[in-house]
């Protein structure tokens, strides 16, 4: 029995890790561009991209799931987005919009006189983004993004709202069938992926240790 | 609308016409039927008369949720894992008696049937947004039902019934005997319904199964659940041994709810009688041990 | 003629003035120091000068080549403004080294990035690496800190950092290197060394501007001396009359003040 129900677990683990993994790979570039739509010095475009980040930060991610993947058909009368497609689009903008955050504080929170020093030295701009600044905002928002990493772990379980058969809702499957355990089972996997997160957040940190 | 649903349904007799090329001569005088009435999304030969027997009453209207249901060619089923409704054999397949007549209906309106495990809270958005094109899972009518959703009539007697620890039973016989326990029941369900009439304060879990689970746990004190569940699932030999039901707080009954206005609340109806006069009603019925409980027609 | 000439600059912060009609001359290889009380306008001057302020009137002209003029947008184009700079080297108060790297890799950053600029870098990459290295070295070894090369900032005190930033601005060869108060960052024990340094550069005649609030060094280093009060210059002169014989009631007031606080 314990090993059906791993098995079962490991599926449901698998579409929670293909969410967590997809969410980084768009997430990470787009939170980059809001960061800087944020900093930017058109103020209109300023104006835009904090109401955006307001909003999404603002509303519950289980109500973005659901707006994005029902909205256009109960709204529209448009096909819907398939299923997980629907739960990748809100955690990729969800999440781009923490990033976006974590970001911008790590990036304003380099002195200017790194910039005026690159500067007077004759460095161009992306020079001094790429050479200067860079590891150093790196190495102040490993941190945070190991905060929001082991969240959008744990987060990924929401979409089972818009019936996506991640690891949770295949635990509750075996409640119907009077195995309350696998639910409490799932747990152990969260763990052993978080565990791995934490260990490799850890490693970065220590590698980025060597300056200060 | 009407444009984007003519694409897809020219879309899908290019796709049918090449397979049909693809299967040969057999299935030629076949797609001919098929095209000539004018439904487009019958993927199985053998069906293609039924369909178009099915469609010629509405097919003719833009509107027509059977239309576009045979456009796509599928006939998605909302469900949960809801033995002896709906549940999965050893090979993974859908079974039970609810997904069996599901299978027949989709037949009988000539397209595949696709079963798809849904948050069952979302049930009604589910159908609105076209997620899926009907829920079937042995839902009680209800008036949040019947209010969201165009039901079918009913197929299925069932009722609501009060689960407890066997020890305790003894002491809560009636109905007046109720006030003092913990209830947990599900959101929404008959059950709370009349939990809800009878001014007892519950807490609200998200399926049948919860609320079992809770009595099991003994986090509340009793629930209240479909007596079909009731019966397949609790009591000895049985995932929980030592729980069992007592007072009846009601009758319902059970329907198929499809989209508000939908036309495939008549198809249903139609199929369903000619079912039950042919014997296949009961013939399935019987195989999942609900014979009892199916409503004669 | 002079390496530097600045013509009646003026800037100002919203409706504050901070400069009003700067104009001096510096020769080759002479040491000019500028004095006076916080918010005089002398770091603004010599941010100025480095193009990080633009000033708002004013010409700025170096070897005879107008580097900028306010009332010509053409001298103010940023692709050029960056080549421009490179006359000037500036050292910062706060030194503001790059925490990622080394001693040596912060001399040597911005010249192995111009290099990689140059037509032919890659054939000849190792050949301009091993240059640049050997020059970051011996850049070091004149601060005194060739046994330091491979430590990063951190590990350096501020005087050996200061050190480090005077290096990494000489490795660009600037036309006038520029000092912005170099010792106000420092505990009064780590100075010396520091002023040791730019002692030394003034010794071998190098073209310098010092912002400073040391007096005594001003006089015994600096050949010129500017006093600047409330963004004007009061008083320009030799170093040692002007520090120990001001003509101006206004440079009096100050050195007598700041030989009281001493």
């Amino acid at each position: 029995m314990l090993l059906t129900v791993t098995l079962t677990l490991l599926e449901g683990l698998g579409t929670t890790l293909k969410l967590f993994a997809l969410t980084l790979l768009f997430a990470l570039p787009l939170g980059l561009v809001i960061a800087l739509g944020a900093m930017s010095r058109i103020a209109p475009l300023r104006w835009l991209v904090s109401t955006v980040v307001w909003v999404v930060r603002g509303t519950p991610l289980m109500i973005q799931i659901l707006i994005l993947f029902y909205g256009p058909g109960l709204l529209f009368d448009l096909p819907l987005l398939p299923r997980f497609g629907a739960a990748l689009l809100s955690f990729v903008i969800n999440y781009a919009c923490y990033f976006s955050e974590i970001y911008r504080g790590g990036i304003q929170s380099i002195p200017r006189g790194q910039y005026e020093a690159g500067e007077v030295l004759g460095m161009t701009r992306s020079q001094i983004f790429f050479k200067v600044t860079l590891l150093q905002v790196v190495k102040r928002i490993v941190p945070p993004m190991g905060n929001e990493f082991i969240t959008l772990v744990k987060d990924t379980a929401l979409v089972r709202v818009i019936s996506v058969y991640e690891i949770i809702w295949m635990g509750e499957s075996y409640i119907k069938k009077g195995m309350i355990w696998p639910l409490f089972y799932t747990a152990v996997f969260y763990l052993a992926v978080n565990g791995v997160l934490t260990l490799l957040f850890r490693q970065a940190e220590k590698k980025l240790d060597y300056f200060r | 609308m009407r444009k984007w649903k003519k694409a897809v349904s020219l879309l899908l007799t290019g796709a049918m016409a090449l397979s049909f090329a693809a299967c040969g001569g057999t299935a030629s005088s076949a797609s001919g039927a098929a095209s000539a009435s004018g439904a487009a999304g019958s993927s199985e030969a053998e069906s293609a008369a039924d369909s178009a027997a099915a469609s010629e009453n509405v097919a003719s209207s833009a509107d027509s949720d059977l239309a576009y249901v045979q456009d796509k060619g599928t006939l998605v089923v909302g469900m949960t894992d809801f033995a002896p409704m709906d549940y999965r054999d050893e090979n993974g397949e859908w079974i039970g008696f609810d997904a069996d007549m599901a299978k027949a209906f989709a037949e009988y309106l000539g397209v595949e049937v696709e079963f798809l495990e849904i948050n069952w809270d979302n049930k009604l958005m589910e159908l609105d947004a076209k997620g899926v094109d009907a829920i079937w899972n042995g839902m009680t009518i209800t008036d949040e039902v019947t209010s969201g959703a165009s039901v079918s009539e009913p197929y299925c007697n069932n009722g609501q019934v009060v689960v407890l620890p066997a020890d305790k039973a003894a002491d809560y016989q009636d109905v007046d005997s109720l006030s003092g326990l913990n209830f947990a029941v599900e959101n929404g369900s008959a059950g709370a319904e009349q939990l809800d009439a009878l001014g007892i304060a519950y807490v609200a879990k998200t399926t049948q199964a919860d609320a079992l689970m809770e009595v099991a746990s003994g986090a509340s004190d009793a629930c209240v659940i479909d007596l079909l569940m009731a019966g397949a699932m609790i009591g000895e030999g049985t995932s929980y041994p030592d729980l069992t039901y007592t007072v009846q707080l009601n009758s319902e009954e059970y329907g198929v709810g499809f989209r508000k206005g939908s036309d495939l609340v008549d198809a249903f109806n139609t199929f369903w009688q000619e079912a039950y006069d042919d014997g296949t009603v009961m013939e399935v019925a019987a195989a999942y041990g609900v014979q009892e409980s199916v409503i004669e027609k | 003629m002079p390496v530097l000439q600045v013509k009646n600059i003026e800037k100002h912060f919203g409706p504050t003035r901070v400069l009003e009609d700067i104009s001096f001359d510096l020769e080759q290889g002479q040491a000019l120091a500028i004095i006076g009380s916080s918010g005089s306008g002398k770091t603004t001057l010599l941010r100025c000068l480095n193009f990080l302020e633009t000033p708002d009137r004013g010409q700025i002209v170096v070897n005879g080549e107008t580097l900028f003029d306010a009332a010509d947008p053409a001298t103010q184009r940023e692709a050029e403004v960056r080549r421009k700079r490179l006359h000037f080297g500036l050292v910062f108060q706060s030194f503001n080294l790059f925490p990622q790297y080394t001693a040596l890799q912060n001399v040597m950053l911005a010249k192995q990035l111009l290099a990689q600029e140059q037509p032919g870098y890659k054939a000849r990459k190792k050949e301009l690496h091993a240059a640049i290295e050997a020059e970051a070295r011996q850049l070091l070894g004149r601060m005194g800190l060739a046994g330091r090369a491979n430590h990063y900032p951190h590990q350096l005190s501020g005087g050996q950092q200061q050190r480090v930033a005077i290096a990494r601005a000489l490795a660009l060869h600037p036309d006038i290197l520029c000092f912005d108060e170099p010792t106000s960052a420092l505990d009064p024990e780590l100075t010396g060394e520091v002023l040791k340094v730019i002692r030394a550069l003034a010794e071998q005649k190098t073209t310098m501007m010092i912002v400073t609030h040391e007096m005594a060094f001003a006089r015994d280093v600096a050949d010129q001396v500017i006093f600047m009060d409330g963004g004007v210059i009061v008083e320009q002169g030799p170093a040692r009359q002007l520090i120990e014989r001001p003509r101006q009631e206004r440079t009096k007031q100050f050195l007598a003040r700041y030989a009281q606080e001493r």
